[in-house]
């Protein structure tokens, strides 16, 4: 089965967590998951800028080893990322901000319709936020 | 079509699960994990609700987010599940509705 999957929390919410947990048993459930799409606070996931505790879990690099490992289409919504300064080496030379952007490859910047287009090409679309 | 309700939120802060409750068809389920599992805490109100409701729907809650919050007695018709049992539920259902 193919799922679409959106993430609404940051990498130090336990939502986000939960996502990653529910993405790898798809995985190993041998289901298909046809994109991530990480929306409002959910774009930190992807922010190489974000410095965890050493006593606790760096969910933004575990989403990162798992996007690569298993080489899946890992989207974060432009428009929440730019307000929120996460950006790419491309939005921060366009914006002339300091820095090379703090969003690298696995990640893609890209637009909401990412997100209409893969809730329409999955069977289940699931969302993750809150607490 | 059933729906499987996704729920995380504690029903002591906000109006979500008792309003996610009251829209489901029969034959939908409802998930509850993060906060939204203080919901089967013993002894209260909304936890009698789910019970009552389990004639109708299936109601399940995450296992590790049980453990967390140290609860360890559900009743017998609410089944604890791991995320594989997770997934297989948004297999088995049309869709799902999270309540965010």
């Amino acid at each position: 089965m193919k799922f679409a999957i959106t993430v609404f929390s940051p990498p130090y919410s336990p939502s986000s967590r939960r996502a990653l947990r529910f993405c790898e048993a798809a995985l190993a459930g041998s289901h298909e998951i046809v994109r991530l799409f990480f929306y409002q606070d959910g774009v930190y996931n992807a922010s190489g800028a974000i410095v965890t505790s050493q006593d606790e879990t760096n969910l933004g690099h575990e989403w990162t080893r798992f996007i690569e490992s298993n080489s899946l289409d890992a989207v974060v919504c432009i428009a929440a990322a730019l307000k929120r300064g996460v950006l790419d080496e491309t939005e921060a030379r366009r914006y002339q901000r300091p820095g090379d952007g703090v969003v690298n490859v696995p990640w893609a910047l890209s637009g909401l319709g990412q997100l209409h287009e893969a809730a329409q090409q999955a069977d289940r679309f699931i969302a993750f936020g809150g607490s | 079509m059933a729906t499987l309700h996704l729920h995380s939120f504690s029903p002591f802060t906000d109006t979500r699960l008792a309003s996610g409750l009251r829209i489901l068809s029969s034959g939908d389920g409802v998930l509850l994990c993060g906060d939204a599992v203080y919901a089967l805490q013993p002894g209260c109100a909304i936890r009698e609700q789910l019970v009552e409701l389990t004639s109708t729907c299936e109601v399940i809650a995450l296992a590790e987010d049980l453990e967390s919050r140290g609860i360890d007695s559900l009743p017998a018709t609410i089944r604890s599940i791991d995320y594989a049992q997770f997934v297989e539920a948004c297999a088995r259902y049309d869709r799902t509705n999270t309540w965010l």
